[in-house]
This record gives structure tokens, C-alpha cells and sequence, in this order.
């Protein structure tokens, strides 16, 4: 038997492998891997993150994430626990998981890191320890590039003698050249931090506290709301290969920006999708296209499970896999449960306004925050406006245009010429309900 | 442009092609309870306008007793509940597309959406959230209008379409279609793919294609084609349906007599059943229902009527209803 050649050159596979990731995102990816070791490391359940985060964490500590981004270097480290010999020396540095792999929960593929490296710079330094032991690799990417082997050097070091202490930091230094200049243009650290703060809006201060370039960096919630006796939120559920997807749709509490709006997807906790209103969760397909007036609408999807194989993430987690089947399940879903939240808030618009509207507006005006977890524990159900009892009404405005000349003239025949406009109104009813009306 | 509500505009009770489908439809959810399904417990939603002819049938000779009509005319609410025939029923002003989402998972459901209008988008939609919600083993049948989408139907698709300086036809029809269900139509379609007699083929396709990709996200749960029907009234109209069924629903309707029935539609690549009312004295039909059902080749021997004829009579003499007038 005759072989052809079939091997993946490393030149090609550094150079294509990170075409299609924005720097923010592999940033993003180091991350992950830090907020992952806490989880491992302090057996966090995901599910208690998102759904009972008072609960999820209490008495563990929080981890430390200290990110640095600037023209000469990215840099992150953490106090997340750090990682093992073994798992150095035989799973971070291998592309992809090995079938008995320990998996994370946010690292899907096994490729983040060296993605992350590789689109980066070319020095690169990793040194973990645990409380136990520790290890160092550093190498260079153009030299390895070179070797034909795919192994990286390692080297033992001692580890902190203390958990608290414990933790990853990877520096990567002479940054590729147009890394350095889009950092120099000034808005990298910027969307960094903006990213993190929507991204990871379950884990920071939870599990994790997370600084860039100094700055803390606090989650942006995701907010569903309802309105005891009126507003009812819409909630899905169902398993499907391992993977638990719980869905929640309503009025969002006082979102007044069309750019909150949306549906958000969320794989193990992390955010991938953010306030959506393109055909991918099926905005202009399933149901109308995204219009100001739905401003108020916000979906939340979240997909879980112990095998992020499992989830319909892509591997930038930036975008979801449409051909996956918990996601196909969802998605049909999510258009049932979106369309009478659209026709609600459309129902704010008529052409004549009446009090059902009145009510409509103010509904949406004061509903209340409400947690994932509450909406979600109730059982199966489409979202639900009942309007409120009405108070019978006591007084209405009456407001119109009268010609000055006919005000002139009444003003005449009761010889008040200083009378006011509002007060012949007035008089004007008293008149005719006295004259003409049974009491 | 806003057509008129059809309770504003037909005389819903005295549609006889109507009725006879209505009956047909009674007939197969007897079969299906004969067959297990135990229809009595099902909860039916439909569109009861002021008539509420549906629910009567429904719960007089099936015996429901959920029953749930939807209104979305704020102006006919007081009629609507003025009219209301049981205190069963549930009215409820709202759309079907606000209402499916909120059917109780638990239950089993007949839902008809039983629309009078031309084929729209929303319709395909709410067929996706019925198909998205319902239980294994409920049952949904679809009505629309075949016939050419009129001025006041177009205009949603071409505001600026003057009736005055232009006469609909197929052109426009087809960018009326491809508004609507363009992801569900054939591609290589022409204009004169959607001439009049043509838009009931259309309308089938775009129905079954809807079906189709709608039960899709219910992994072993398919959409069983149970009715196809054609008829004409004033309009020609067409209605679909079937069962959400899985393994179990599948093998209980293939053990049920629904196969022996005429009307029957195991799919939906055979053409209708079109409900024909003949032009019958009552008299003529006194007469041949004493003969039915008749062996094949039979024919009255004291009037003529064809063959063909008689063999549709056959076919719907049972679901055939009779008018007279009542004075009250």
C-alpha cells in the first residue's frame, strides 16, 4: 500500500486557525479558561449561577481575573485555582480534548487558549500553580513554527503552598503587528470590557471578580420583567442529547433603548448571543422584523450541560451553530413565544388612542423586575397580558380649539371680558347639563 | 384596508358545503374515538364568531366539554357572548396567535383555525405555534380562502395599487404569494402558476409545506395528514388537518376505520375531497336515500341523474344537511 502525504503544516494551520476571531474574542477565550478553573476547582454548578445565584457560591471566595492590554503585551492572570502537571503535560496544550478528557464548563473544543496565543504575539509565557505544584512553559511562536514536532517545552516549578494563592498567568509579548495596531488605535481594552460586562453577566462578582487594565468590571444583568395579575412572562423547557434549554420571554423592567432589546442566548451561563434581532433567533423569519416600538421585548435561552460539546456554540462562542437540534427545538419555541409579546407592544400604537391602550402603556411602564429562576419554575406557558379592573373614572380632560371670536362672545353676553378660556369651557357644561340633562 | 369581520358578512349556518365538512369532520373524530382517542376529554378551540355552529356539533354529539372561541372584533364581544349557545364555552378576545402558546400542555386539543380570509403569513405562523405547543395525539385543521386575494387583500402587499387604473391578476397574485409564503413556495414558479384555478394548488403547498417544517423541531412527533378538503360555498375554500402523532398516536390511527371513510387523507399529495352539494330536490332526496348506499351502477329509475352523480351522492348523503325554513 501506497500513502500520499496528509499532514496539517503548523504555518497553515497557525495562519487559518485564527482568521475568523476577533482579538476581543480570544481575549475572551483566556478568560473563559480562568473562570472555568474556578468552577472545576470549587465544583460550581452552572445551573445554581444562573438560576439561583444568591445560592451558587456562598462561603467559596471569589477568584480574581487581573487582565492587562496594552501595546506591548496581553497579559492574564488569575486566582482561579490554577492547573495541573498531569493536565499540562498531557490535555492544555493538545488541539482539541482527548476522548477521557475532564471537561470545563465554558471550554468547548480545546481550542481557546492557543488560538488566543497564536492570533496574538508571538512571545509567549504560561506559569500555573496550584496550591500543590506548579509549572512553566515558554516558547516562541515563529521558532516553533519551524519544528516539525508538535510539542511544547515544559518546566516543574514548585507550587504556592496555598489555594488562595493559586492561579494561571499568561503573558504573550511582541504582539503580531497589527494586534499592536489596533490596540494602539485605542478601543480594544474598551470593547474588552464592554464584552466581559455583557458576556459574563452570571459569573462576575459571584464567582469571579474581574479587572481590566485596573478597571473592576461589574456584569450587566439581563432583565426580565412581570406585573403581578397582569403581565405574565412566556417560559419553555425541555431536554433534549444532554442538554437542559429553558427559555423566558416578557417585557423587559423600564428598557427604553432599542439596543438591550432582544432575544440572549446563553450556553453553560455564557452569554453568546446578545439581545439578538436577526434572523438567527427569527426576527424578519418567524415572526416581524425588529421595529423601535418592540424596544421593550427581551428573550432569555439558556442551553446546559456537562458536555459543552453538547451546546450549539461555535467555536468563537460568538455565534450559535444553527444546525443543532436543541437549537432547532429552541428556536421554534422562541417564535411562539415571541409573537404575542410583539403584538402586545404593538397594541401601544393604535391609531386612536383609549383607555385599553392607556392601560397597555402603563403595564409596560411598571413592570417589575423578576429573576430567571421565578419565571422559569413555573410550569410551560405563553406569555399573558390581562388587563387591569378599571376604577370607574371621575374626571376626564377636556381639551379643544375654540375660535377667539366665539369665546369673545360669551365672554360679551356675561360681561366678564376677563373671563378665561378654560372657565367658559367650564360654564359652557354646567349650562348645558343644567338646562337639558336630568340630574 | 381592512376587510369586514365574516360574522358581519356570512350567514355562517346556512353555508351547506360548510356543514357537510363540518359533519365529515364529526365523523372522523367519532372514528378517533371509537379508536381510542378519548375525544370527549379533548379541548376544542376554534373561531365560534356568532353561530358557534362548530361547538354545537361538538359538544351535543361528541360530548366536549372544554371549549374555547376566539374573537378579535372588540365590537362583536357583546354579541358574541350574547350568542354564546353553552356556558361551557369560553370566550376569549384575543388572537390565536396570543392564545396557542397559553393551551394547557397537559390536555389534548382540537384546535380549528378556521379563517376566512386568503393565505397570510400570520396564518403560517400560528399553524408553526400549534404545531410548536400542542400535545401528541390534538388535533389541528386549517381553513382559507382560495380564491384570488382581493383589492383590500392586495393593498397590504402594494399600498400604492390603484383599483381604479388596475385589474388584479395573476401577476399580482403571485407578489401577493410570494409576500406572504415566499419561503414556502416552489421555486421556478410563473405568473401563470398562480391563475385563478391555480391558487388552490398554491395554497395546498404553501398549507403542507408549513406542516412540514413547523413539526420538524418536535424531533418523533409528525404531523399526520388526517383531512384535505375543497369546497365552494360562496367561496372556494380549502381545509387541512391532522394529528401531532408519535409512535403511539400513529399506530392507533392506523388501527382506526378512518381508512374506510371517503373523505379520508393520508396525505396530503392526494388531491382533495371536494365537497360538491347536488342540486337535489328534497323530494329527489328522500328518494335516493331510501336506495342508499346504493351497489355501483344504480341509478333512479323515475328521474335521471348520471351515475357519476349518484356515486357522489353515495359518498356524501350522510354529512348532507337540510335547510328549511322555521318561523319563529
Amino acid at each position: 500500500m501506497r500513502y500520499a502525504a496528509a499532514d496539517v503544516r503548523k504555518q497553515f494551520f497557525i495562519d487559518m486557525f485564527t482568521r475568523d476571531i476577533s482579538l476581543e474574542e480570544c481575549v475572551l477565550d483566556l478568560i473563559d479558561n480562568s473562570i472555568d478553573s474556578y468552577l472545576q476547582k470549587h465544583s460550581v454548578s452552572v445551573s445554581k449561577l444562573v438560576f439561583e445565584p444568591e445560592t451558587a457560591n456562598v462561603g467559596k471566595g471569589v477568584g480574581t481575573v487581573e487582565v492587562t492590554c496594552n501595546e506591548h503585551q496581553i497579559k492574564v492572570v488569575d486566582t482561579c485555582g490554577g492547573i495541573s502537571r498531569h493536565r499540562a503535560q498531557d490535555e492544555v496544550f493538545c488541539f482539541g480534548h482527548s476522548a477521557g478528557e475532564e471537561l470545563g464548563k465554558l471550554g468547548a473544543y480545546g481550542v481557546g487558549m492557543k488560538r488566543a496565543l497564536f492570533k496574538i504575539g508571538n512571545n509567549f509565557r504560561i506559569v500555573s500553580r496550584t496550591a500543590e505544584e506548579g509549572f512553566e512553559v515558554s516558547f516562541k511562536l515563529d521558532e516553533w513554527a519551524e519544528k516539525s514536532e508538535w510539542k511544547v517545552p515544559i518546566t516543574f516549578i514548585e507550587g504556592t503552598g496555598s489555594e488562595r494563592r493559586a492561579g494561571t498567568a499568561i503573558t504573550i509579548t511582541e504582539l503580531r503587528p497589527e494586534v499592536e495596531l489596533r490596540i494602539k488605535e485605542g478601543d480594544v481594552p474598551k470593547n474588552i470590557f464592554e464584552d466581559a460586562s455583557n458576556t459574563y453577566p452570571y459569573f462576575l462578582g459571584n464567582c469571579v471578580r474581574l479587572r481590566i487594565n485596573d478597571d473592576d468590571v461589574d456584569p450587566k444583568p439581563i432583565n426580565l420583567g412581570e406585573l403581578n395579575g397582569v403581565l405574565r412572562a412566556a417560559n419553555e423547557k425541555f431536554e433534549h442529547d444532554g442538554v437542559k434549554v429553558k427559555l423566558a420571554a416578557t417585557v423587559a423592567p423600564g428598557q427604553r433603548t432599542s439596543e438591550d432589546a432582544g432575544w440572549y442566548v446563553l450556553c453553560n451561563g455564557r452569554v453568546v448571543v446578545r439581545a439578538d434581532k436577526t434572523n438567527l433567533t427569527g426576527w424578519s423569519r418567524d415572526f416581524a422584523s425588529f421595529q423601535p416600538k418592540y424596544r421593550s421585548f427581551i428573550g432569555v435561552a439558556s442551553f446546559e450541560s456537562d458536555n459543552p460539546l453538547n451546546l450549539p456554540w461555535t467555536t468563537t462562542k460568538r455565534d450559535l451553530n444553527r444546525e443543532s437540534t436543541s437549537f432547532i427545538k429552541a428556536r421554534a419555541l422562541m417564535a411562539t413565544m415571541t409573537r404575542p409579546i410583539l403584538t402586545f407592544l404593538n397594541s401601544q400604537y393604535p391609531a386612536e388612542s383609549t383607555t385599553e391602550v392607556a392601560d397597555i402603556r402603563d403595564t409596560v411602564g411598571n413592570v417589575k423586575a423578576i429573576s430567571f429562576n421565578d419565571v422559569a419554575a413555573k410550569p410551560s406557558t405563553g406569555f399573558l397580558y390581562t388587563p387591569p379592573k378599571r376604577k370607574e373614572k371621575k374626571f376626564e380632560w377636556v381639551r379643544f380649539q375654540a375660535e377667539v371670536r366665539l369665546l369673545d362672545k360669551v365672554r360679551q353676553r356675561l360681561r366678564r371680558s376677563s373671563m378665561g378660556a378654560a372657565e367658559i369651557g367650564r360654564h359652557v357644561l354646567d349650562h348645558f347639563v343644567k338646562t337639558e340633562c336630568e340630574e | 384596508m381592512n376587510r369586514v369581520s365574516s360574522s358581519y358578512r356570512v350567514q355562517y349556518d346556512m353555508r351547506p358545503a360548510k356543514q357537510a365538512e363540518r359533519r365529515m369532520i364529526m365523523d372522523a373524530l367519532q372514528r378517533l374515538a371509537t379508536a381510542g382517542f378519548a375525544i370527549e376529554d379533548y379541548q376544542y378551540t376554534g373561531f365560534g364568531a356568532i353561530y358557534f355552529v362548530d361547538f354545537i356539533l361538538l359538544h351535543k354529539l361528541l360530548g366536549l366539554k372544554r371549549l374555547v372561541s376566539l374573537e378579535q372584533e372588540p365590537s362583536l364581544e357583546t354579541r358574541v357572548n350574547f350568542n354564546k349557545p353553552f356556558s361551557c364555552i369560553e370566550v376569549k378576545m384575543v388572537p390565536a396567535s396570543s392564545e396557542i402558546p397559553n393551551l394547557n400542555r397537559e390536555i389534548h386539543h382540537i384546535v380549528w383555525l378556521d379563517y376566512d380570509g386568503v393565505l397570510q403569513k400570520e396564518f403560517l405562523l400560528d399553524i408553526h405555534s400549534a404545531l410548536t405547543v400542542l400535545s401528541p395525539g390534538s388535533i389541528l385543521l386549517v381553513t382559507v380562502d382560495v380564491e384570488p386575494p382581493e383589492d383590500y387583500d392586495y393593498k397590504n402587499v402594494d399600498p400604492s395599487f390603484d383599483s381604479a387604473a388596475e385589474v388584479l391578476g395573476p401577476k399580482h397574485w403571485r407578489k401577493y404569494f410570494e409576500h406572504h409564503a415566499s419561503s414556502h413556495l416552489k421555486v421556478g414558479l410563473t405568473n401563470s402558476d398562480f391563475g385563478k384555478s391555480e391558487l388552490i394548488t398554491r395554497t395546498t403547498e404553501v398549507l403542507k409545506s408549513a406542516f412540514n417544517r413547523s413539526i420538524v423541531a418536535r424531533g418523533e412527533i409528525e404531523f399526520a395528514p388526517i383531512f384535505n378538503f375543497s369546497y365552494r360555498d360562496s367561496h372556494s375554500m380549502l381545509t387541512m388537518g391532522g394529528m401531532l402523532a408519535g409512535r403511539t398516536e400513529k399506530r392507533k390511527l392506523k388501527a382506526s376505520t378512518l381508512s374506510e371513510a371517503v373523505y379520508y387523507r393520508d396525505s396530503f399529495d392526494r388531491p382533495p375531497f371536494e365537497i360538491k352539494i347536488p342540486r337535489l330536490t328534497r323530494k329527489e332526496r328522500v328518494y335516493l336515500d331510501r336506495e342508499m348506499p346504493c351497489p355501483d351502477g344504480w341509478v333512479p329509475r323515475d328521474f335521471n341523474l348520471s351515475s357519476d352523480d349518484v356515486l357522489h351522492y353515495r359518498d356524501i348523503y350522510r354529512f348532507l344537511p337540510a335547510f328549511a325554513e322555521i318561523l319563529l
